[in-house]
């Protein structure tokens, strides 16, 4: 027989598990989009986050934020002062490095340029990490919100038995997160940019002969790509503290949200991420917490092992 | 309109095209013959600018086109339907059309263009909402004519539109090219390998062998040549 106690703690870890896998939805669909339009494996989309962690925490404590908006809305509003600044930047790097090796000049040779591709965000990731740590320092830092220490109680239900805790900062970085997602996806599929993007993916070559510049729509994917992640970064801020190194933590996430997803699919990168935050916190339920990033790949292993496209991704070949 | 003048061109160090020279006239239909390799796709390609020739000239209605990026060249009005038809996979029919007519004319005349294309082509208005990846091999290569068309161009390339179809599919495609040049009046520079109804719809044509214009003339008179003859009409 269930007892109480274990469906209230199944239906409190999955909703803390559909909080944190929106937000990982998120992160991931800025990494899908920036490979399902390049093709280009970016290994420092987690410091791109991290960057996009420390501005929004500037931005909130230094740029006034908090003073003009408070600790409500104010941590909400720094995420989106840190999307468009980490936008700007994506858009500089790919313009003066990541072009250098990708899109219409690297078309023509073996292997796309992948290798240098895979060197130079490495690179770029090294730099930012290190360049972080003499910027920012090594200490935790967190954006601060009595948002992250409350939170709303779902019930009594059922026979006033069962009482869920929400956390009110999570569940609004889950509701901005799906948000943005819904936002995108309509800009992906209506507009003239997004078909553009969806184009260049699909055939650069034959987009060039209708007239598409794709190393352009590369450079908007890309800073798109970076802004998003980062936005995702800054909705996460105010519950997990954060340092320079800890986009490693999350660009695994991202990478296996990603290929759950099925490479390249922007909206299925959405469901991978929100797969691994609910299994992340599900497992809790039955294993140790150290074991929370194991469980995420035997899972990760599993889904792949039976469907090794991913949820959304094609079986067919490019033409 | 246009005049391709001594093009050399390759990939890497091997050279295709050697002092390639090519003219097509305002509302001409031109074709290009040739056996496989001869260059005829490199041609192509230097002239919508995915390949980047190593000298020679090109002017588009007095235009020098190799001081032109490539991604802008289809917006002075030059349609690149390429070899294997190359439609966007995972966009619809109706968006494939769409990325068409990106070119500012194209925009412009879209409600006309695409009563049009669908006229000449019906098959895809009623396949308007499917994946292009989903279609039948001539009927991406009927959408990707439709594509170029969208574009509003005022040259039409086409690489090879009977590639890998059937016969019957291959005549139906040619039957709709004369159609489309009859209502349109449009510049139409062809590439193919069916050679006889290359010449046929042409009103003159070149024979590009290993990289360079063996034969030029008008379509009786590539028609009427022994060389010709024997070697793609087999007579």
């Amino acid at each position: 027989m269930f007892s109480v106690q274990v469906v209230e703690n199944v239906l409190q870890s999955l909703s803390a598990g559909l909080l944190l896998g929106a937000l990982y939805g998120l992160m991931c669909v800025g990494l899908a989009l920036i490979f399902g339009v390049m093709r280009v494996i970016n290994f420092a989309q987690g410091d791109f986050m991290m960057l996009g962690m420390y501005t929004a925490y500037y931005a909130f404590v230094a740029l006034g934020v908090s003073a003009l908006f408070g600790s409500f809305v104010g941590p909400y509003l720094a995420a989106f002062v840190a999307g468009p600044i980490l936008f700007v930047a994506g858009y500089f790097i790919h313009q003066l490095l990541i072009s250098r090796v990708s899109g219409t000049r690297t078309a023509q040779l073996e292997g796309e340029g992948h290798y240098a591709q895979l060197i130079l965000t490495l690179g770029i990731a090294l730099i930012l990490e290190n360049g972080g740590q003499i910027v920012f320092g090594s200490i935790l830092h967190s954006v601060q919100t009595p948002l992250s220490s409350s939170a709303w109680k779902i019930g009594p239900i059922w026979g006033d038995m069962i009482e869920i805790f929400v956390n009110r900062a999570r569940a609004l970085a889950a509701l901005l997160s799906v948000a943005i997602i819904c936002v995108l996806a309509v800009v992906i599929a209506k507009t003239r940019l997004g078909k553009a993007l969806r184009a260049s993916a699909d055939n650069p070559t034959a987009a060039t002969y209708m007239g598409i510049d794709v190393d352009f729509a590369h450079r908007i994917a890309f800073a798109l790509g970076v802004s998003i992640t980062a936005l995702a970064g800054g909705l996460l801020a105010p519950n997990y503290p954060f340092h320079p190194y800890v986009g490693l933590e999350y660009v695994i996430i991202m990478y296996a949200g990603v290929v759950l997803g099925g490479m390249g699919s922007i909206l299925g990168a959405f469901w991978g991420g929100m797969t691994i935050g609910l299994v992340q916190q599900l497992s809790t339920l039955i294993l140790p917490t150290q074991l929370q990033n194991t469980a995420i790949f035997v899972v990760f292993l599993l889904i792949i092992f039976f469907r090794p496209q991913g949820f959304f991704g094609r079986v067919v070949e490019r033409t | 309109m246009l005049k391709v003048d001594n093009i050399r061109a390759g990939y890497s160090s091997v050279p295709v095209l050697k002092e390639v020279s090519i003219e097509v006239g305002a509302g001409e239909f031109v074709a290009v013959v040739g056996p496989n390799g001869a260059g005829k796709t490199t041609l192509f390609k230097t002239i919508s600018g995915t390949v980047r020739p190593r000298n020679g000239r090109i002017e588009f209605d007095g235009i020098d086109l190799l001081a032109v990026k490539p991604s802008r060249r289809p917006h002075l009005g030059i349609a690149h339907v390429p070899e294997g038809r190359q439609v966007f996979p995972s966009l619809t029919v109706m968006e494939n059309l769409e990325m068409g007519a990106y070119t500012e004319a194209g925009r412009r005349d879209w409600n006309a263009n695409i009563e049009r294309i669908l006229g000449f082509f019906p098959v895809l208005s009623e396949r308007r909402n499917q994946f292009a990846g989903t279609l039948s091999g001539g009927e991406q290569q009927m959408l990707a004519i439709g594509r170029g068309l969208a574009s509003s161009p005022k040259l039409l390339m086409l690489d090879e539109p009977s590639m890998g179809l059937s016969p019957a599919i291959a005549d139906f495609i040619f039957e709709r090219l004369i159609e489309i040049r009859r209502q349109t009046k449009l510049t139409i520079l062809l590439v193919e390998q069916r050679v006889a109804e290359a010449l046929e719809s042409a009103d003159h044509g070149y024979v590009l062998e290993a990289g360079q214009v063996v034969l030029k003339g008008t379509n009786e008179t590539l028609r009427a040549d022994d060389r010709v003859r024997a070697a793609y009409l087999g007579m």
